[in-house]
């Protein structure tokens, strides 16, 4: 017997959902028919504002786009300005780039494991991870002075260079981080309740992930060795050694088990960055902001963020101001047209599981 | 083969099927710009696609050029196997912007028009998708056109707070709250 | 008479006694202050020790978080939800975009005065606000439920008609129901 179909709104106000952003499910029974993404709850214009800021105050707007993570944000739009114009960065502020980079992925993947937990009922993961993010956001906080919103990497370099003791403390951190990785294990990834919960669900076949462009641990879940940073690497990526991890089960297990890798890589990739870093500037200093000006061009830089490739368009016109600055999120390509296939056929408990699998992440799709 | 050799064979393989009107090569930045006409240029995205591996489509970038009274759209591929990156770069009549419904290519194309069309106000022909995407009850022009003033319709609906209206000194302000004195060296800052 | 008023004297005292020590907190993360909330509610911070912990539904909850911008669309939901929760209910403004509009005071699509709209008992500045501003932002909150002057359904209600109207200018389609106060 066919049973009737209802129409389900999953959001904006719900607590399982990523961000504020909306889905609207057509459910028989538990079982999902048809979903609609229904997104634009976080539209603030950034572009239209860059229109009237300077190259300088542009930079500022930038890292908001996605709140996670937003150090990715500033290192791409920075290093657009600097492909346009030209601009040649000392090497230990690459060098600083890639850490403060690496850490915001550390960061982003610990409030991932919350949420991937949480939304199967795992909350104690939560407590455990977001209070070790804390020691991250303490290391930024030293650094730059600000817990979320850094705005550190500008455009030539960074902005300030390490304090007395910071490197040391760098590595301490990335000691404490490594020895609890097992304490996230025993809680979360050798949890029944969790393997139950993700292995087989929310399955993208390979091939689609291809066609949509699906980025980061999407795609490397589903077997295919994709990374911005070894395939067209940015800063020092090239000097630097780490794995790129894949699984090829393409389910939500497979991804979280992606992200577990990662976690460990990039704890690795710190390690080597602090030890190869060289003594020197860091900053290549920019005119008068007022009057800085960039030649005519346009450029695309690309950043890995823990969610997947982000890439910034850049166009100047020759003034002071940017003509256009456009964002191409990693969300961007999937939550709308990819999310609302793959539901299809999901249970609804499941949704909230599926969209932090994926990395939705709604501010970088309305920006 | 270096990447100059790579450009001048994926260029002459263009040319063989198409007629281009421009194409300059930058090399040393890693990709290859091709300008093409808007009815070409659906086909041309297929060809790179299918025949020649780029595959992966990174961004597309919209830019009003006011003054040219055009509206660029800039295709960005990429090819996984190669490491190459081809823009494709069409430009439209901003009076009156048409194009084709492309998403069949690319499926994320499908939200990148919707965004286009709400933001530009670009009709792509044949366009299967919902009429709003980020802005709700929308009524001016689309807002992204860089004749749209944000400034004076944000004056204009909404309230904002007195005190924001100028750039004002906050040090005075806060002399005149706090009594604090000010030291000699900072007074050559001052506004005045 | 002067009886009755003192045992409502005393009802009052223990009353806010238990509001101010079970703010519980809907989750509804407006903006990206939301950002700075799983810090304050976890380890760390651990709000949960002030009474401060989330609901999932506006029924349940006391607090309505306003975590930073707010866009038109997103207005149209805040007032539907504000309308739905239960008194006592408060609001807080967090960051500098609730306030003054902050880096988004050209933007066409934020607002830029969130009391304006619905009635906030407290602001919480800064961009983000840390979770040490967050908790003593609650503190204050705690301190007006004390001294009674929390009333914002009160004020919502006697200035309905100039609240409505200020929603009404910024949301041209109006559809959804009118509520019965």
């Amino acid at each position: 017997m066919r049973e009737k179909a209802t129409t389900l709104y999953l959001g904006p106000q719900h607590p399982g959902i990523t961000g504020n952003m909306m889905v609207r499910l057509k459910v028989e029974g538990d079982t999902i028919v048809k979903a609609t993404t229904e997104v634009g709850y976080l539209h603030r214009a950034f572009e239209k504002l860059a229109e009237k800021r300077n190259w300088l105050q542009t930079f500022t707007l930038m890292c908001r786009f996605c709140v996670p993570e937003p150090d990715p944000m500033e290192e791409s739009y920075s290093r657009a300005v600097e492909a346009i114009e030209g601009r040649i960065v000392p090497e230990r502020a690459k060098y600083i780039r890639v850490m403060m980079l690496e850490l915001a992925r550390i960061g982003s993947l610990l409030l991932w494991h919350a949420g991937q937990a949480g939304s199967t009922g795992l909350y104690t993961v939560g407590q455990w991870t977001v209070g070790d993010r804390n020691y991250i956001l303490d290391l930024f906080e030293e650094l730059t002075g600000a817990r979320i919103y850094h705005m550190y990497i500008w455009p030539g370099g960074v902005r300030r260079d390490f304090p007395e003791g910071f490197a040391d403390k760098v590595l301490k951190t990335m000691d404490y981080l490594e020895g609890r990785l097992k304490d996230y294990d025993n809680l979360m990834f050798e949890n029944s309740i969790f393997q139950k919960r993700t292995q087989g669900v929310g399955y993208v076949s390979p091939k689609q992930i291809i066609e949509r462009g699906v980025v980061g641990p999407v795609l490397r879940g589903a077997g295919i060795r994709s990374d911005i940073r070894i395939d067209d690497p940015y800063e020092v990526y090239d000097k630097l050694d780490f794995k790129i991890p894949t699984e090829t089960s393409s389910d939500i297990w497979g991804r979280a088990l992606v992200r577990r890798e990662e976690l460990r890589q990039s704890i690795r990739i710190i390690r080597q960055v602090i030890e190869k870093m060289p003594e020197g500037a860091i900053y290549n200093k920019v005119p008068n902001p007022q009057k800085w000006t960039i030649p005519p061009g346009d450029a695309l830089a690309r950043t890995e963020s823990s969610r997947g490739e982000i890439g910034f368009y850049v166009v100047s016109d020759g003034s002071n101001k940017p003509r256009r600055v456009h964002l191409r999120g990693a969300a961007y390509v999937h939550a709308m047209t990819l999310l609302e296939d793959v539901l299809v056929g999901q249970n609804i408990s499941d949704v909230s599981t599926i969209m932090n699998s994926l990395g939705t992440c709604a501010p970088e799709i309305e920006r | 083969m270096d990447k100059g050799k790579r450009f001048d064979t994926i260029r002459a393989r263009i040319k063989e099927n198409f007629v281009l009107s421009q194409d300059k090569i930058y090399a040393d930045k890693n990709r290859l710009d091709i300008s093409v006409s808007k009815q070409r240029t659906p086909a041309i995205l297929f060809f790179c696609k299918e025949q020649l591996g780029f595959i992966h489509l990174m961004h597309v970038g919209i830019v009003d050029w006011i003054e040219d009274g055009t509206l660029e759209l800039v295709f960005m591929l990429w090819s996984p196997t190669e490491k190459l990156r081809v823009y494709i770069r069409t430009r439209l009549n901003r009076e009156n912007p048409v194009m084709e419904n492309m998403d069949m290519i690319w499926p994320q194309l499908n939200t990148y028009e919707r965004e286009f069309k709400e933001m530009y106000g670009i009709d792509f022909k044949g366009l299967i998708a919902a009429e709003e995407f980020l802005l709700e009850d929308w009524d001016g022009p689309p807002p992204m056109l860089r004749d749209f003033d944000t400034e004076a319709y944000a004056q204009e609906v909404f309230h904002t707070r007195p005190g924001r209206e100028d750039a004002q000194d906050v040090r005075e302000a806060i002399i005149k709250r706090s009594q604090e004195e000010i030291p000699d060296f900072a007074k050559k800052y001052s506004r005045q | 008479m002067q009886n009755d008023s003192r045992s409502q004297k005393i009802v009052d005292i223990i009353q806010a006694y238990a509001r101010r020590h079970s703010l519980w907190i809907l989750a509804y993360g407006t903006g990206c202050g939301a950002i700075e909330i799983p810090s304050t509610m976890t380890s760390r911070y651990d709000a949960e020790r002030l009474g401060v912990r989330g609901a999932a539904t506006p029924r349940q909850a006391d607090v309505l978080l306003i975590t930073g911008y707010l866009t038109v669309k997103t207005l149209k939901r805040v007032i539907r939800v504000y309308e739905q929760m239960q008194s006592p209910k408060y609001v807080i403004g967090f960051g500098s975009c609730a306030i003054n509009g902050g880096m988004y005071w050209d933007s066409y699509n934020t607002i830029k005065m969130l009391d304006q709209y619905i009635p906030v008992d407290v602001y919480i500045s800064g961009c983000m606000p840390r979770p040490e501003a967050v908790l003593s932002g609650f503190g204050k909150l705690q301190d007006l439920i004390k001294a009674g002057v929390a009333d914002g359904p009160k004020r919502y209600e006697e200035n309905f008609d100039w609240y409505r109207a200020n929603q009404k200018k910024i949301i041209k389609n109006w559809n959804f129901a009118d509520y019965n106060w």
